[in-house]
């Protein structure tokens, strides 16, 4: 069967012949660095403060694309002039792109001196490019419904929770496939034993899957899930005058690492400014100035966050590493199989 | 009004480069005359008018109006006055814009335009109509506002493309006197294509009758009727009696026969039915010989004389029957 | 006096279940078509954000939140615009394809039209990437024009259709006529043609137009940074920030939508018949 994908490829390989023709004009467009960025609050503060700060720093201009899906629009332009110089992703479509060829393994400390600062989750073998924040999948919870706050994984399971416990759609959201893989690691051998996670996944039925992420926080505030599946930002966003009757557990199992991480394409003709933007995301008050808006946890060991983020993001090397990262390369080896059996399961 | 004279030249025009729809016809038709193109579907007399029109181009031959060659001319500048059929009025203009369509794409000022709009609604008694859509007006109203949208410019010429076909019969016959009677007036030189025979006898200064793509006859009512030329023409008009017994056929009108006493008459028959059809009736009668006549019998009263069953004799003049080319 | 009530028993219409039952189903029809928008509006006008009920009450702060962001402020202005050009440009096109079809002897007449239709047989996800990757390829980037010429692509479509069931029944007789008594083949077709075919035409720039401003997998690949159409906007906004802004955008973007279709069928639509 000829999949889309390849039928893209051949395209982009018609593209690269024809735009290796025109270097020249190419390098025209040198000053431009096209990344790809977060939008919501993330590309509010990107937009209106640090974008222009580093236009203005390294007299360039960025275009900043927020507008999904990237992976399919950096497969479907040329390798030799990618769409994107800086690709921003979850850690898995890194994964998948990185497979393809479209965005390069590491970075050096000497392309982006800020990579000495970060901690080792940010540059691990789990990880193609380098993480520039952390969020931790965890479990959100109601705290007016009555429900005994959660400490493990497996109290998601409790009988009490059947239909108002929320989890996603394992085929499209990375969150849902970072929870199959905890299953495994909870009631199993380990992240990798899909078997135990299937057999886990049974005893959480009847459970309401979601597609979109900002679904599941929803759901919790309209309490039409009381216990879900979910990262900490999304939770820890409702405080003060924004106070809602939620709460995150990190599990003592671990929780997941959902991370923002940073690449760049190999055809791009503006590395050292694509680099120069990587160390730019990683300096201290770049790292603190979003973190505490969007409650990530920073990747740079050196920000030191106020201390109402302090005390709940993951700030300290102890808390690092109650981090679970799990391995995307294998898990998007077998995708398709894992797809159509929880399909099954959930199904009946 | 002026009139203008209109001459077929030898025109032949093929659709499809296969179907000849008009074979090398010649017409020559006299300013002021009414003039009817007669016959079955398919005999091309729609083809020839829209020839005139300009509506489709001969493939050979030529088109005077006038004197004037206007075989090249285009349809727009022809100057002639046309009714259709199916009226073909503008749906979304009211009648006084419809009538006044022809003069506004002359130019014509505004206040003679009115002028002339209420003359010619005038003349086909539509006054007060003015302002309603084709739509909201009868079968009848709307052939009128089509006749006063194509008499308000004057033309030269005036073409009919069965215009009463849609209409019923006794609405047809009122403006079968309308129309006559307004070209008679004006003196415009009409051609009106019919298939419908009695139309065409009723109203016509001269009449063409055309199969398949040629003219059979060309000749007023009264020459079309009692002196066919052909075979087609004699069976085409009216009831006819085709009479194969010499070197040539023969053609005798049903009136033309008369019914007594066997004993006395040319052939012995019986009648096979009795149309009464107003003051008179239409025999259909079977002579000896087995060939069938129909006779047609005026009488007074309203009972015809005879019945079927009855024995007649048929006899007639040979000076009223018509020798026919074939 | 007496007589009246056996005057109206006959009137009386007798129960029949047929009739009922098609009433009921035509409710059914509606309520399933209005009810998704009686929730937008719920969700619209209640201050908390997430689709709560019953409402806590009534709010307009989605909708102050909807106006002040120059993001959906500057997408809503673009797929207005973009709308209208593809509007103007399917009717151009649309119009003018169908009455090359519907009257110019063209050879291989049915193929053509097919292929003229062809983007609606198309997954439009499909039509999107593929003109990605072909402007990509002849290098012009992917501007404004380009998106506007994806969306009468597969506007163009709504146009022909339309208008060619205009023409379709289109006595040309009536042309004839215009002919005849002295319009040339231009005045023709302004006097005559164009009026009479407007309504089909106007119908299908109204589907245009509405094609385009809600369209979003043709826009999906096509749109750039900071030059994004609503509909993609709306789409990006949803994946971080679910709240009632996008119930607002909804209901204006209907109401918008409601509003150039009412305008240009008075501009237009019902003057076809008024005027002349």
């Amino acid at each position: 069967m000829i999949s889309r994908r390849s039928i893209l490829r051949a395209g982009t390989g018609l593209a690269a012949a024809t735009t290796l023709g025109a270097p020249t004009i190419l390098h025209a467009q040198a000053s431009t660095l096209k990344i790809t960025t977060w939008g919501g609050k993330w590309g509010d503060i990107m937009k209106a403060t640090v974008l222009p700060a580093f236009e203005k720093e390294f007299k360039c201009t960025v275009s900043a694309d927020q507008a999904f899906p990237y992976v399919p629009k950096l497969q479907a332009s040329s390798k030799n002039d990618p769409l994107y110089d800086v690709l921003q992703t979850n850690s898995n479509e890194q994964w998948n792109c990185f497979t393809e060829g479209l965005v390069m393994d590491k970075v050096s400390v000497k392309d982006v001196p800020n990579v000495a600062d970060v901690y080792p989750y940010a540059v691990s073998d789990k990880i193609v490019g380098v993480t520039i924040f952390t969020s931790a999948i965890g479990l959100g919870y109601r705290t007016d419904k009555g429900i005994t706050p959660p400490k493990s994984w497996k109290d998601l399971a409790d009988p009490k929770l059947a239909g108002a416990r929320g989890s996603y759609l394992i085929p499209v959201n990375s969150l849902g496939q970072c929870h199959l893989m905890m299953l495994g690691k909870v009631y199993g051998k380990g992240l990798q034993d899909l078997d135990a996670a299937y057999k886990a996944l049974e005893l959480l039925k009847p459970i309401k899957l979601v597609d979109f992420t900002g679904q599941m926080e929803k759901m919790l505030l309209s309490a039409e899930v009381n216990e879900g599946v979910i990262h900490d930002s999304g939770v820890y966003r409702y405080e003060g005058d924004n106070r809602q009757p939620v709460d995150f557990c990190s599990p003592t199992e671990g929780v997941v690492a959902l991370e923002q991480v940073l690449s760049v394409t190999p055809g791009s003709k503006v590395k050292q400014l694509a680099y120069a933007y990587m160390d730019y995301m990683l300096r201290p008050d770049v790292q603190k100035l979003l973190a505490e808006a969007v409650w990530y946890s920073p990747a740079n060991k050196k920000v030191k966050l106020a201390e109402k983020y302090d005390t709940k993001l993951l700030t300290t090397p102890e808390k690092v590493a109650t981090l679970i990262q799990p391995d995307w390369k294998w898990y998007n080896a077998r995708k398709e199989d894992i797809d159509g059996r929880v399909t099954k399961i959930l199904k009946s | 009004m002026s009139s203008a004279a209109i001459k077929l030249d030898q025109v032949t025009k093929t659709f499809d480069g296969k179907v000849i729809a008009v074979d090398g016809v010649t017409l020559d038709i006299e300013a002021g005359e009414f003039f009817s193109l007669l016959g079955p579907s398919g005999c091309g007399k729609t083809t020839s008018l829209r020839m005139i029109a300009g509506f489709e181009q001969p493939d050979s031959g030529r088109v005077h109006v006038g004197g004037q060659d206007i075989t090249d001319v285009p349809v727009h500048k022809r100057d002639m006055g046309m009714v259709f059929q199916s009226y073909a009025l503008f749906p979304h203009r009211t009648v006084a814009e419809n009538v006044a369509f022809g003069l506004r794409m002359r130019d014509v000022p505004k206040p003679e335009i009115a002028r002339r709009v209420a003359s010619a609604l005038a003349q086909v008694a539509l006054t007060g109509l003015e302002a309603r859509k084709p739509g909201q007006l009868s079968g009848g109203q709307q052939q009128r506002v089509a006749l006063a949208r194509a008499l308000v410019i004057e033309p030269r010429v005036l073409l009919c493309d069965e215009p009463l076909g849609a209409l019923d019969r006794k609405l047809r016959q009122q403006m079968q006197f309308e129309l006559k009677e307004l070209q008679r007036r004006l003196g415009v030189t009409l051609v009106f294509v019919t298939h419908d025979q009695e139309e065409a006898l009723a109203m016509s200064d001269r009449i063409a009758v055309m199969n398949q793509g040629k003219v059979e006859q060309i000749g007023s009512p009264t020459e079309i009727y009692e002196k066919p030329r052909t075979r087609f023409v004699a069976d085409f008009i009216g009831e006819i009696n085709l009479l194969d017994d010499g070197p040539k056929p023969r053609a005798l009108r049903p009136e033309k026969i008369r019914l007594g006493p066997a004993a006395e008459a040319r052939l012995a028959g019986t009648i096979e039915t009795a149309n009464f059809v107003g003051g008179a009736t239409l025999y259909r009668v079977r002579a000896a010989d087995n060939r069938a006549f129909l006779v047609r019998e005026t009488h007074a009263g309203e009972r015809a004389p005879r019945a079927a069953g009855d024995a007649v004799g048929l006899s007639w003049n040979d000076t009223d029957t018509v020798s026919l080319e074939g | 006096m007496s007589t009246t009530p056996a005057r109206l028993s006959p009137n009386r219409v007798p129960f029949d279940a047929g009739r009922a039952a098609y009433i009921g189903l035509n409710l059914v029809l509606l309520a399933f078509l209005l009810l998704p928008i009686a929730i937008v509006l719920v969700f619209a006008f209640n201050p908390m954000p997430y689709i709560s009920f019953p409402p806590v009450g009534i709010s307009l702060r989605w909708f102050d939140k909807f106006f002040s962001s120059s993001d959906f402020m500057n997408a809503l202005w673009l797929s207005l615009w973009v709308a209208g050009c593809v509007l103007v440009l399917a009717v151009l096109i649309g119009g003018a394809c169908a009455l090359a079809l519907a009257r110019g002897n063209l050879p291989g007449r049915s193929f053509l039209t097919a292929f003229f239709m062809s983007p609606l047989m198309l997954p439009a996800i499909l039509t999107g990437l593929a003109l990605f990757q072909s402007y990509l390829l002849v290098g012009i980037g992917r501007p404004v024009w380009g998106l506007i010429m994806a969306h009468t692509l597969v506007a163009v479509p709504y146009v022909l259709r339309t208008t060619l069931a205009v023409l379709h029944n289109f006595d040309r007789r009536i042309e004839e006529a215009a002919a005849v008594l002295g319009a040339s083949p231009t005045r023709v077709f302004f006097e005559v043609t164009l009026p009479l075919i407007r309504p089909g035409v106007f119908a299908g720039g109204v589907f245009a137009f509405i094609v385009s401003f809600d369209q979003f997998p043709v826009s999906l690949f096509l749109v750039v940074p900071k030059g994004e159409t609503l509909p993609v906007v709306l789409f990006n906004y949803m994946k971080f920030d679910l709240d009632g802004a996008i119930a607002a955008a909804s209901m204006v973007s209907i109401l918008l939508a409601i509003a150039v279709v009412l305008v240009l069928e008075r501009l237009i639509g019902l003057k076809a018949y008024v005027k002349l």
